[in-house]
């Protein structure tokens, strides 16, 4: 048992997995460090990956291609996003009520989508999804070359922007007003500041990450739409952000260790380590528990977080 | 909004009165409400029993009607649903699945007229009956299948959640394997939901990668996951419920179809002579590979690992489960 853990083809298959099951995390993730940093706890994205991620596939399947397939997709995210930044920040609704009904609405909403453009079939409709990138020389290493150079284009998107999303919110004048916007809305107003776009701009943008990781479901990891494909990713996006206190290089860490513990746990069961598999199917959510434990210490929340804005109110 | 008042209180006693109208029309009828934990294209379980369903009431359009829910899953809804077809005047209410059991029984107790069917579940009632699948049998075979095909000497088997007939048939599949190859290596993993494709696709790339190339998934939306594995890594998969070549003609070496139909048949005997509602002992409806409700899809051996020798087994071995000349498992 212990030397099948410790030979190398175990450990590329891991690290593999690992990768794998990170990305859809850190996409959304990557989105809702920009949301919460504006202020808004947005827990509809696990309701916007879902719409992102038949609607992206349906572009496919009618013949769309891939590409436009995934911009449909982050579109669609977005454009379904705007409704919670109407509801949050317009209407000023409780944000985690509003989060939730997104969610009910978007499980109803994408089955029923799905129905109507395919029906009923007696096998489900599929694409051919985007395959894993060739690199000439490097996916040929051994071992290495498995783990980091045999994966599809879009996972290597996501990691690349770890940084750009950094970038971003520390050192451009839009990631300034974001956090502006979230630590103290009454002085961004007061030195001209439209709290309103701001917090708009910040949950669209939230909802095109959301609705990248969601396309990149159907289209890329699997090759097919089903009704619990986003599986808690989005959940799981959002307290990623917090144990990665806000951070997107932290929040990417966040994201491996949970694609890892996921990774891991189907491994060790099949392996048969004599453990229930009721207990390793915990694995991954005891281990963002104690994540979370250690992280929350030093958890810092903006200011203003999930508090709605009026200017006339005191 | 004066004005519409009476064309709405005309319109209320219209639908009152239709309403009131219509069972009497169709009294001699059968109105079954079939409430499925999935969707009925899952290419798995729920698609079996649709079509076997569908099916039935196509060759006996004057005997019942069919009203199908789709998408029942979690135990908080199914409760409701079961009580609002019987309120609603149904005759028979079928609860597809082992997450029926609880509620199945409960509500059946406190409509003592209607008649429920609880599929692949525990416990009964006067007025309700359990069916079920024999997967130990089935399960056997493949494992029988999986171990004479692998060339690595080690198989793989993927489940959702653990419990019921899955547990039976991953025993099943156990047994079966180490007939063939009692040293035989042997992997297995419940995804712990039915639903959970992604986890199922990984674990079947794990299972590939460890040197595993038969998997058997014992079905739902997790046997997609394991199908697109096998396509992906190139190796076989063996599937359940409903014949899955199509999903990857290269890779689906073998699998079990359901024929729900075979049970509804003899179920739907027993309520119109009225033998259905009745106190004491009743015996679990069972498809298995005797009645042929349970049958193995065609050998598609397109890499060519079975010999004569191998195809020669497993037909023995199955016409051996037709005779149940097989001690299987027994799985409290």
């Amino acid at each position: 048992m212990l030397s099948e853990i410790l030979s190398i083809g175990f450990l590329t298959s891991l690290l593999a997995g690992t990768i794998r099951l990170a990305t859809p995390i850190l996409m959304p993730a990557l989105g809702q460090i920009y949301t919460q940093r504006a202020g808004i706890l947005n827990l509809g994205v696990e309701g916007t990956m879902l719409m992102a991620s038949i609607i992206g596939f349906a572009t496919v399947a009618s013949g769309g291609g891939l590409w436009m397939g995934f911009l449909v997709g982050i579109l669609a995210g977005a454009i379904f996003s705007l409704l919670m930044a109407w509801l949050s920040v317009t209407l000023r609704v409780n944000q985690v009520i509003a989060g939730i009904g997104m969610n009910v609405l978007a499980t109803g909403l994408a089955a029923y989508v799905y129905r109507l453009l395919f029906g009923i079939r007696a096998l489900p409709a599929k694409i051919t999804s985007f395959q894993a990138v060739d690199l000439p020389g490097l996916s040929d290493i051994p071992c290495i070359g498995t783990v980091f150079f045999q994966h599809n284009v879009l996972v290597y998107l996501a990691f690349a922007l770890v940084p750009f999303t950094w970038f971003v919110l520390e050192k451009t004048m839009f990631g300034l007003k974001i956090k502006m916007v979230g630590e103290h809305p009454r002085a961004a107003d007061s030195k001209g500041i439209s709290v309103t776009w701001i917090r708009y701009a910040a949950i669209v943008i939230g909802g095109a990450y959301a609705g990248a990781g969601g396309v990149f479901m159907t289209i890329a990891y699997l090759n097919m739409f089903t009704e619990s494909v986003i599986g808690g990713f989005g959940y799981i996006a959002v307290s990623v952000v917090i144990f990665g206190r806000f951070d997107p290089y932290k929040a990417m860490s966040g994201a491996l260790l949970f694609g890892f513990a996921s990774a891991l746990q189907v491994r060790l069961q099949a392996l048969g380590s004599g453990i229930p598999s009721q207990l390793l199917l915990m694995l991954p959510y005891l281990m963002t528990i104690a994540a979370l434990i250690f992280a929350s210490k030093k958890a810092e929340f903006p200011s203003a977080y999930a508090i709605p804005y009026s200017r006339m109110e005191r | 909004m004066k004005k519409s008042l009476p064309f709405v209180s005309l319109m209320f006693v219209l639908i009152l009165f239709f309403s009131c109208l219509s069972p009497a029309l169709a009294a001699d009828k059968f109105k079954v409400a079939l409430v499925l934990p999935g969707k009925a294209d899952d290419v798995s379980f729920n698609q079996a029993m649709y079509r076997g369903a569908m099916e039935y009431a196509e060759l006996n359009p004057d005997l019942i009607s069919l009203k199908v829910v789709e998408g029942v899953y979690d135990v908080a809804d199914i409760d409701p649903t079961l009580r609002d077809y019987a309120d609603a005047g149904y005759d028979v209410v079928i609860g597809h699945g082992y997450q029926f059991s609880e509620p199945v029984n409960t509500v059946a107790a406190q409509y003592p007229e209607v008649a429920f069917l609880l599929g692949c579940g525990v416990g009964y009632q006067p007025n309700s009956q359990i069916y079920d699948v024999q997967l130990e049998a089935g399960g056997y075979l493949m494992g029988v299948v999986a171990a004479l095909a692998t060339q690595s000497g080690k198989v793989g088997v993927i489940g959702g959640g653990e419990g019921s007939e899955i547990t039976r048939g991953h025993e099943g599949f156990k047994a079966g394997a180490k007939f063939v190859n009692p040293d035989i290596d042997i992997q297995e993993v419940y995804t712990g939901d039915w639903n959970d494709t992604t986890g199922a696709y990984e674990a079947a790339i794990g299972m590939y990668d460890s040197g595993v190339d038969v998997i058997w998934h014992s079905g739902d939306g997790i046997g997609l996951g394991v199908v697109q594995a096998a396509e992906e890594k190139d190796l076989y998969v063996l599937g359940n419920v409903e014949d899955q070549v199509t999903l990857a003609p290269k890779n689906v070496l073998s699998g079990l179809q359901y024929e729900w139909g075979n049970a509804l048949e003899r179920i739907f005997t027993s309520i119109q002579d009225g033998t259905f509602i009745r106190e004491g002992e009743k015996e679990t409806i069972m498809i298995n590979v005797m009645n042929g409700g349970l049958s193995m899809t065609e050998l598609n051996d397109v890499k060519g690992w079975l010999t004569t020798d191998d195809i020669a087994v497993i037909e023995d071995v199955y016409a051996k489960l037709g005779e149940n000349a097989i001690e299987l498992p027994e799985v409290p």
